[in-house]
């Protein structure tokens, strides 16, 4: 029973209690103790108002109330002397609120009690009246009648409303899985997309016809595909992707996975793509081969390393081929140099110290010879770098160049770090460059200058020039102009700016001069110095 | 060795290289003012160095068998302090060649002036 219909119905039997009072006949002559006593139940029911509902649930805490009830309105009936009226009918109001609340078995006693009541207060009431009256023949029957018709009502209406209820509840309950069902659903597409998208390799998967059904970001990547242009299209009306629908193919038809094999796609601009793919057929649920999946990866990349890594093995077998044949060559040739020296020393006449000296000056052109070939074929090896004075250096190079004028400026103290032979190596090469290309009015200037990070050699000559054509070629090896040379002297070069994360600029113009820009990063800030 | 008496004893240098024709070389433009010995590979010069006692060791540093720096090392090892000159077609930084500084007294690379060489040996033994 809740609560609010209890409190509802008691409201009710109060109102009607208090028409009856002031209505009745005979109620006119006690209005007085009739107030009290509904001023008294509208107390008592403000005092359930605020009870708490679980109060309520229990059936001897609503039958003590039931029974109060029952007590009250016979008080009442009692007092207004209504035996004669139909006042009776207010009984009814609690037995229907029995019945509603306890059924058939909570209503009866109460219907019982207030029967027993009425019939005790009629009897004191006039204690001649029959057993066979109409008061008691037909009311108390009534009561019962009242009784069993509401409680089956009420049962019939908890009935349905408990059918209501739970249909309310199943239904919601459906609501709240077919809710979460489609959330996990929609999850799960997710997931399965992100996973698909995350992964590093191509994905794109076909019906047994060559329709396209997925396709990756990799995949769109690797074959120049959009993904909107081709899902539902048929992958063999895509140009430059035979090769790939053939192995696809092969895989639908024989129903065996393609494992890492290799097809070459064209893309929209012709591309040729080497691609490492392994497919497997996909069976529908019935078992049948409804398509396949193919994983991919482009191979362009390892190619190129392979390439890259063969390029390195060619060249560092170059690089001890070269250290060989020098230290073969070199062996015989200090053989030949020595023994020229040695008959140079010994010459009397004019002619044996001319040819010996011409022996000498061979030995050293193939020795030089030797160390470009060296210097350029080397690969990268670990080196002692130590601080370096590039005007110490510079100075040290000039010393023995006499024939032209060598002007040399700017910082004092040019200071980088590196391998102090092949630094030399790079100034020997491009002063001499300088110098050859200068007669007897040469004048070289060498400026050093410095920012933050870089130390900025400027070597600029007054030479012939380099011709424009010639300029886009200076750094390749062996090309040469001079008419004895290996053509690898600026190769080298670069190789060691390179190695020492520098860079080299070379601007030249014919007839006017050239300059050579090398900057070389520096070892440390350099201090000021006035010398 | 005969030597007229008060004659100045030349000072000995061994010199050890697999190749006749350094061997020769390096005898003919120091025997004027040395007394030269000679080895033809590393376990010959090892030999010969505990053996007799020298005032200097030319050796090249790639020889069949025991090699230069090998060899440098097992004299150094025997606490033999006889100065060491390496006279060999490697470059030291080019050929990544390790040397203990300590062990060596003068690196000298082929082919070689002979004038500074004989000026190199001059100021590690004078003559």
């Amino acid at each position: 029973m809740s609560k609010r219909i209890l409190i509802t119905l008691r409201f009710v039997l109060i109102l009607i209690t208090v028409l009856v009072i002031t209505y009745s006949k005979k109620g006119l002559s006690f209005p007085e103790p009739g107030y009290t006593i509904a001023l008294f139940y509208f107390v008592t029911n403000l005092i359930l108002y605020f009870l708490p509902e679980k109060f309520f649930s229990k059936p001897i805490i609503t039958f003590l109330i039931f029974l109060f009830d029952i007590i009250t309105i016979s008080l009442v009936v009692y007092m207004v002397q209504g035996f004669e009226t139909d006042f009776y009918i207010v009984y009814f109001l609690v037995i229907f609120a029995a019945s509603v609340s306890q059924g058939i078995i909570g209503s009866i006693p109460i219907a019982a009690v207030a029967s027993i009541i009425y019939a005790w207060l009629m009897y004191k009431s006039n204690p001649d009246i029959s057993f066979f009256s109409s008061q008691i023949l037909l009311r108390i029957p009534l009561l019962f009648t009242m009784t069993l018709i509401c409680s089956y009502w009420s049962a019939a209406t908890r009935r349905e409303l408990k059918k209501k209820e739970e249909l309310e509840r199943f239904s919601r309950e459906l609501k709240r899985e077919i809710g979460v069902i489609t959330a996990s659903e929609i999850e799960l597409r997710r997931y399965h997309e992100k996973i698909l998208n995350s992964v590093p390799s191509g994905v794109i998967a076909t019906r047994k016809d060559g329709i396209i059904t997925t396709l990756n970001p990799e995949a769109e990547r690797v074959l120049c595909l959009k993904k909107d242009e081709v899902i539902g299209h048929n992958i063999k009306d895509i140009p430059g992707l035979g090769a790939f629908w053939k192995k696809m193919e092969q895989a639908i038809n024989s129903g065996i996975t393609v494992k890492r094999d290799e097809v070459l796609v064209k893309n929209k601009e012709n591309k040729t793509t080497p691609i490492g793919i392994s497919i497997s057929p996909i069976t529908d649920i019935k078992d049948k081969f409804s398509g396949c999946v193919a994983i991919f990866k482009d191979l362009s990349e390892i190619r190129r390393l392979e390439e890259k890594l063969k390029q390195a093995e060619k060249l560092s077998y170059l690089g001890k081929m070269a250290s060989w044949v020098a230290h073969e060559i070199r062996n015989p040739l200090t053989a030949i140099d020595g023994f020229a020296q040695l008959l140079n020393n010994k010459a009397k006449q004019e002619k044996i110290g001319l040819y010996s000296s011409e022996i000498r000056k061979g030995t050293e052109r193939i020795n030089y010879i030797i160390d470009d070939i060296l210097c350029f074929a080397r690969t990268k090896r670990k080196v002692t770098h130590v601080e370096i004075n590039l005007r110490e250096l510079i100075q040290s190079i000039i010393k023995s160049i006499v024939h032209i004028k060598i002007l040399v400026r700017g910082d004092k103290l040019p200071i980088i770090k590196g391998e102090i032979e092949s630094i030399r190596r790079v100034f020997v090469n491009l002063i001499n460059n300088s110098a050859e290309a200068m007669g007897e009015d040469g004048r070289l200037k060498i400026n050093f200058s410095s920012n933050k990070k870089m130390i900025l050699t400027e070597i600029i000559d007054n030479g012939k020039g380099i011709p424009k054509e010639n300029l886009k070629n200076l750094f390749t090896a062996f090309f040469t102009t001079k008419q004895r040379g290996t053509g690898l002297g600026l190769s080298i070069v670069q190789k060691i700016i390179d190695e020492h994360n520098g860079k080299i600029e070379i601007e030249s113009e014919e007839g006017v001069g050239t300059t050579c820009r090398v900057s070389l990063p520096k070892e440390r800030e350099e201090e000021k110095n006035d010398e | 060795m005969s030597e007229k008496k008060g004659e100045k004893k030349k000072k000995r240098i061994l010199v050890c290289d697999d190749e006749e024709s350094i061997r020769l070389l390096l005898s003919e433009a120091l025997e004027e003012r040395y007394d030269i010995d000679l080895a033809a590979d590393g376990r010959e010069a090892l030999k010969k160095a505990t053996k007799e006692s020298f005032d200097l060791i030319i050796i090249d540093i790639k020889m069949p068998g025991v090699h230069g720096l090998e060899a440098i090392e097992r004299i150094r090892q025997r606490d033999i302090k006889t100065p060491i000159i390496i006279c060999s077609a490697y470059r030291l930084m080019q050929d990544d060649i390790v040397v203990k500084t300590s062990d060596v007294d003068a690196f000298i690379t082929k082919p070689i002036d002979i004038k500074e060489f004989k000026e190199k040996i001059f100021e590690l033994i004078g003559v």
